[in-house]
């Protein structure tokens, strides 16, 4: 059984065939949409470019039994049952938790038309309002927010970037970060800092973003929250496994005997009471095939992190390898800055990490040259 | 089942070799490739190999 449908528990389950489980899989999907990339939908969905069906995953096996629309809202992990929003309950002999997150909000109780950037019926709302928009607040500097705000401002709206902190800096070092800033001010993006805090304006229908600090709040056509997300582990709040900031999973994505966990909901502890989430693609991949290798073979094998990230707005396309966040500055090892790079980071003259820019390399490379 | 890679879209994440290493690999420019002729016993792995490109790079042609 795989509760969840999005790239992790399709991971999961796709690798569960390929390592030989020959019984029944079950991956249960709250959307209605069967499982798809993500990926594009901070890009060409959010303007139309893209058709909604050009981001499905090519078709799961049709020995995978897939059923959408259908959420998990209890675990009973003794008698390995999963209850359903409509009340029914289904057996398992394996799990594998893959039930994502959700984007946190900004509007307060009765105020609508806060966007956010989640799910496939995200983005094509968003999509829906830009054709007659002229104008865009984003409010968070996260890569998320900044690949939507790339976006909107290369489809010909007025953005403005709404954060609380400088863009990108916590994430990927101040380098790097200004470098990326730079080239979205020189594309006429907008950003306002807001140490204080945002807030969205209106009563009903969301009209503007303020700030803590008083200056006149931020009107626009179009206003959408990017300023994180929660795991979904509601449904498991009786179950009794462990939670951190997540499901808490060990080095190889088990959670108990029986069950596993994978992508945007696990937590793994990564120093003595500090748990963290890795929600991005690649270890929503990397975790999928694990949990399912551990659920199979509980000894099968530790899951060994791949520090590998990527990322494409305002005209560069960054790819990463290397653990975040990068600090001080790299040697350009290839080609010139800021237009198209390869470079790389080092410590005490050892490499840590290898970034390029706008530069063609294979994966691969790019992680021998973060590690020299 | 056959296996197309679509050059035009394959950005070189490398998820595909990651994930199903006997099937695919990237190239020397970057690119991924597909290493052998997929019979039935490896299809699982091809299928999970392409489900997992961020760009849908990956068709598999049954």
């Amino acid at each position: 059984m795989v509760a969840g449908g999005s790239i992790a528990g399709a991971t999961a389950a796709s690798t569960l065939r390929a390592r030989g489980w020959d019984g029944r899989i079950t991956l249960l999907a709250d959307e209605q949409v069967p499982p798809y990339s993500r990926v594009p939908l901070s890009k060409g969905v959010l303007t139309g470019a893209l058709a909604a069906d050009a981001v499905l995953l090519p078709p799961l096996a049709a020995d995978i039994e897939l059923r959408l629309g259908q959420r998990a809202v209890a675990l009973n992990a003794h008698e390995r049952t999963i209850i359903l929003a409509d009340g029914s309950a289904i057996g398992y002999d394996g799990l594998v938790v893959a039930t994502g997150a959700r984007p946190r909000r900004l509007a307060r109780s009765g105020q609508r038309g806060e966007l956010v950037v989640r799910t496939l019926d995200d983005a094509t709302a968003i999509a829906r309002r830009v054709g007659a928009a002229r104008s865009a607040v984003v409010v968070g500097g996260g890569f998320l927010g900044m690949e939507v705000a790339s976006t909107l401002r290369a489809r010909g709206l007025a953005v403005t970037i709404v954060s609380q902190e400088p863009p990108l800096r916590s994430l990927v070092g101040r380098w790097l970060a200004d470098l990326i800033v730079a080239a979205a001010v020189e594309g006429g993006t907008e950003f306002v800092l807001a140490p204080g805090g945002a807030s969205l304006v209106g009563d009903g229908q969301v009209t503007a973003v303020a700030t803590a600090d008083g200056r006149r709040p931020i009107e626009a056509d179009v206003v959408i929250s990017a300023v994180g997300d929660e795991p979904n582990v509601d449904w498991l709040r009786s179950s009794g496994l462990p939670l951190a900031g997540g499901l808490v999973v060990d080095d190889r994505c088990r959670v108990a005997p029986g069950i596993v966990a994978a992508g945007d909901v696990a937590a793994r502890q990564v120093a003595p009471g500090v748990y963290r989430r890795t929600p991005h693609w690649t270890n929503a991949v990397l975790q999928g095939r694990a949990a399912a290798i551990s659920l199979l073979d509980p000894d099968g094998g530790p899951y060994v992190p791949d520090h590998y990230f990527w990322t494409e707005q305002f005209g560069l396309d960054v790819k990463i390898a290397g653990e975040l966040p990068l600090a001080g500055e790299p040697v350009v090892v290839d080609g010139e800055l800021p237009r198209s790079a390869l470079l790389q980071w080092q410590r005490h003259g050892e490499p840590v990490a290898a970034v390029a820019i706008n530069y063609r390399v294979p994966v691969t490379r790019l992680k021998r040259l973060a590690r020299g | 089942m056959i296996i197309e890679v679509r050059r035009a879209a394959c950005e070189g994440h490398g998820l595909c070799e990651a994930t199903a290493p006997e099937i695919y690999r990237l190239d020397d420019e970057g690119y991924a490739q597909v290493l052998v002729d997929v019979t039935p016993d490896v299809e699982a792995a091809a299928e999970a190999g392409a489900n997992v490109c961020p760009v849908a790079a990956i068709l598999l042609h049954r």
